[in-house]
């Protein structure tokens, strides 16, 4: 067919429906699309450096965030670091009552960082301080395992009665150990409690989960430019298994993949349901043996926790992505590969491989999904031209609906007072 | 006691190394294998997390792995900006393990020179320090053949975080 036939056939089809040309001018570029408020996004979410802050305090200072999990810290006086929420500095410490409790990192003398390193144990002393302590090494305050302030240097001579140990513990944050072991935060001393949170999220994982303890045995992290959002929303929608070729050739292409159901719960919280994924569909890859408890053989489920968290089990492991978004245009990824406590040598080998092939740095999938959203955000910079982004597929609450989006941005706009498609202005106003 | 290792044997091991890192930086993927023994090869990619305070291996395949690994490269999305490995010998020693075997240790420093991977308008043609760590190689010698082949590889890496990751190995 020559250009000219082609053209005129695209006119016609034009017409005949009312809809504009197959390409469009900067009026027609910039109109909102012709869709409900909750099928579209203005960009700008992603973008605006006022709408992250607000974020930040109306959304991330509010709500349960995971930062590590138990088996890092399996020892009484281990600790471990880490930042949630634009990065505020937490110790998570296990007390020698083997009780894990989750202190602001911040010295309460001068501002300066208590614990540096990202992971040890307190019973080896620093330079400054005793064992069991967490020593400030610029003035030598030390506090014990439990928050207490333990020892203020030449305290009596600098502070005679005004001010002495008890007035200056650390900031204790509100945590809990659940849901695969998981030690998860909120920085509000008020509010509802994790279980409040999550509601009924996690039930349909629950046997998988708390059967049994779990380990560790996969971390990695980057510092990826996107926005976080656009990072989770690769968890909620799965339409992009196009860009995997991993999973057309064992997911897409095979029976029943269109038929795997989406599960919204309230708080913004989103699931999609058990599916068999046949893995020696893709060339060197093999029927997967091992599981967990209550899961069958090359199973995949998945669960995404509002607004930044991803548990997905996937036949062997267990992967679970946490966010930590820095501004609106970095986020800290940190992905973690869990086995069970109980894996013989040759299990945990099995599972580590399992992992390695779709989600590790040197796997199939994870690069892909990256590289789709540091480009993401190429695109959308601000001034860049880029206006909506359209969430509207329907397709029963399926696979490839993007129900999971829209509930995403329905509980976004429940605590931010915004509209996602009109984020500018306050709904109130 | 280690045994050291003749000066022939130094130069074929290091023929090798250095020609089998040539491959790679040229993404000629059978020239490569030509390489690995294709009975016994086993390449592995493994670091210390301090994070976790435990070894983790990122990557553990066969020969037949690497080469079904090599075969589908094109069907998959990535970032093509090509890594350049620049691989020093430090250590050589003969291995017990086994007649001809060598045990060989070189420091590695990797690069990226950026292409597609992100905002190609600005960045492509800019070279970054993406990864070092070392390459433990254990090798078949053959002597008289004036050749050797890599029987395993471990890529040992310091470096924890490699942005998006690599679909290409190290």
């Amino acid at each position: 067919m020559n250009d000219i036939a082609t053209e005129e056939k695209l006119e016609a089809a034009s017409s005949a429906t009312q809809r504009p040309r197959t390409t469009r001018n900067l009026e027609q570029w910039s109109r909102r699309p012709a869709l409900p408020e909750t099928h579209y996004v203005d960009t700008r979410v992603y973008t605006d450096h006022e709408i992250f802050q607000e974020e930040i305090e109306k959304i991330f200072n509010r709500v349960w965030l995971p930062v590590c999990h138990e088996s890092e810290l399996p020892e009484p006086y281990d600790y471990r670091t880490a930042g949630v929420a634009g990065n505020k500095p937490l110790v998570i410490v296990r007390g020698g009552d083997k009780r894990i409790r989750v202190f602001l990192n911040v010295c309460p003398h001068r501002g300066n960082t208590i614990v540096r390193a990202p992971a040890g144990s307190l019973l080896r002393a620093e330079p400054s301080g005793n064992p069991k302590h967490m020593t400030c090494m610029f003035h030598g305050w030390q506090f014990d395992a439990m928050g207490r302030c333990a020892e203020i240097p030449r305290e009596e001579q600098g502070y005679q009665n005004r001010l002495c140990r008890a007035d200056v513990g650390l900031r204790e944050i509100r945590s809990e150990v659940a849901y695969g072991g998981f030690v998860w935060v909120n920085l509000s001393d008020e509010g509802e409690s994790l279980q409040d949170f999550v509601g009924e999220s996690f039930d349909f994982m629950k046997t998988e989960l708390d059967t049994e303890p779990l380990e560790i045995f996969h971390y990695q992290k980057s510092i990826i430019p996107t926005n976080y959002k656009l990072w989770h929303e690769t968890s909620r929608e799965f339409y992009h298994d196009y860009m995997h070729y991993h999973n057309r050739a064992t997911g897409m292409l095979q029976k029943g993949y269109f038929d795997r159901k989406y599960t919204v719960f309230r708080n913004g919280h989103a699931a999609t349901g058990l599916t068999t994924v046949v893995y020696d569909a893709y060339e060197g890859s093999k029927e997967r043996l091992l599981t967990f408890p209550g899961m069958p053989r090359n199973g995949w489920k998945q669960l995404n926790i509002f607004p930044s968290c991803t548990y997905s089990l996937r036949t062997s492991c267990l992967r679970v992505s946490v966010m930590t978004p820095i501004n609106e245009r970095e986020t800290l990824i940190e992905i973690r590969g869990l086995g069970l406590k109980s894996d013989t040598p040759a299990e945990r080998e099995e599972r580590i491989a399992d992992h390695d092939v779709i989600w590790g740095p040197f796997g199939r999938n994870l690069i892909e999904d990256l590289l789709a959203v540091q480009n993401q955000s190429v695109a959308m910079r601000e001034g860049s031209g880029s206006k909506y982004l359209i969430m509207a597929r329907e397709e029963n609450e399926t696979i490839h609906d993007e129900i999971g989006l829209r509930s995403y941005f329905a509980e976004w706009s429940r605590r931010m007072g915004r509209k996602a498609a009109e984020p500018t202005r306050l709904m109130e106003e | 006691m280690k045994r050291t290792v003749d000066t022939q044997t130094r130069q074929i091991v290091a023929d090798t190394i250095y020609d089998s890192s040539l491959a790679l930086n040229d993404e000629d993927w059978n020239g490569f294998l030509a390489f690995c023994d294709n009975d016994s090869f086993r390449y592995r990619i493994v670091n210390y997390s301090p994070e976790i305070r435990k070894e983790q291996c990122w990557m553990d395949r066969d020969w037949k792995g690497m080469k079904s690994l090599f075969d589908l490269l094109p069907k998959h999305n990535s970032n093509h900006s090509p890594l350049t490995r620049h691989a020093t010998i430090h250590r050589l020693s003969l291995d017990d393990a086994g007649d001809n075997q060598v045990l060989a240790t070189s420091l590695l420093t990797i690069y990226r020179t950026q292409l597609d991977g992100m905002n190609s308008h600005f960045e492509s043609g800019q070279t970054i320090l993406f990864a070092v760590g070392r390459y433990e190689d254990r090798l078949k010698v053959d002597p008289g053949g004036g050749s050797a082949v890599l029987l395993s590889r471990t890529v040992r890496l310091d470096t924890r975080q490699i942005d998006v990751g690599s679909h290409i190995p190290f």
